[in-house]
């Protein structure tokens, strides 16, 4: 049996800055360069998320895309329009890179959504870099 | 190690469509497909993209000629395009119409006609954008 997934596309803007608090001054400015800019920098971030499982006999669908788009839009309404470091609980003390953006909003999402249905995640920084993490094995 | 190829391509189609379920209430209807149920259906340029592997032929250093792959395609789409797929067709008398349920049509339609232009041919996915935010995707392990 073929697996079938759905993805849908989500828009947050955030700012945050790179900066960890294990290096030095000197140091996070050479790894971090601009993204270190002491009051930050923001990006329109785009997420797809896709989730798999069977498709609902009735429906059709393998979950309600209201449904989908309240618990995602839930999730992200927490950041829209945020400066991470500052304003959210999470990034407070984490540092905003993509990397930990993505497994942070991996996380979340897969305790909200219903159980094994999430399945991929890809989250544009800019047009020109994205992170992806998942289950995907392709 | 054996590195893994493929190609993919690009095709699109219109179509109207309508989401109800004769055996439920109006309002259980509505409730579950929202805008979807408008009674004489609503439409989309929906945009599919193809994904073959395969081995790459020595001779011509191609998986799938793509005039092959179109002419295979287009002929499923024409009896997609500018239809209304609840009447026009005959896959959806018994389900949806959903994004999902397209894909899952597709697929196996395309599957079937890879598989007898060359057995050596795989369709590893396709990825079916109903709007430009939401997609359904169908795939097979490799």
């Amino acid at each position: 049996m073929p697996h079938i997934g759905l993805g849908r596309i989500y828009w947050f803007s955030a700012a945050h800055r790179l900066h960890s608090p294990s290096l030095s001054d000197a140091e996070n400015f050479m790894i971090y360069d601009k993204c270190n800019n002491i009051n930050g920098h923001g990006h329109d971030y785009k997420l797809e998320v896709t989730v798999s499982g069977e498709l609902h006999p009735e429906t059709g669908m393998i979950m309600s895309l209201a449904e989908l788009d309240r618990v995602v839009n839930d999730l992200l309404k927490t950041m829209d329009y945020k400066h991470l470091n500052k304003e959210t609980e999470f990034f407070k003390n984490h540092i905003a890179t993509g990397e930990i953006i993505i497994q942070f909003l991996w996380q979340e999402l897969n305790k909200r959504l219903p159980r094994n249905l999430l399945y991929h995640l890809k989250l544009w920084e800019t047009n020109n870099n994205y992170f992806e993490t998942g289950r995907k094995n392709r | 190690m054996e590195k893994n190829v493929t190609i993919t391509k690009k095709f699109e189609f219109s179509a109207s469509h309508r989401y109800w379920r004769e055996d439920w209430s109006e309002e259980k209807n509505n409730k579950e497909f929202g805008l979807c149920v408008s009674p004489y259906g609503h439409g989309h340029n929906y945009e599919l993209y193809v994904t073959v592997g395969g081995q790459v032929d020595a001779q011509t250093g191609m998986i799938i000629n793509l005039t092959d792959l179109k002419k295979l395609v287009n002929k499923i789409l024409i009896n997609f395009d500018h239809k209304f797929l609840n009447l026009d067709t005959p896959y959806f008398r018994d389900k949806i119409p959903t994004t999902e349920n397209i894909a899952l049509v597709l697929f196996e339609q395309i599957k079937l006609g890879l598989s007898s232009l060359s057995g050596r041919l795989k369709l590893s996915g396709i990825r079916l954008y109903e709007r430009f935010d939401l997609f359904a995707e169908v795939w097979e392990e490799i």
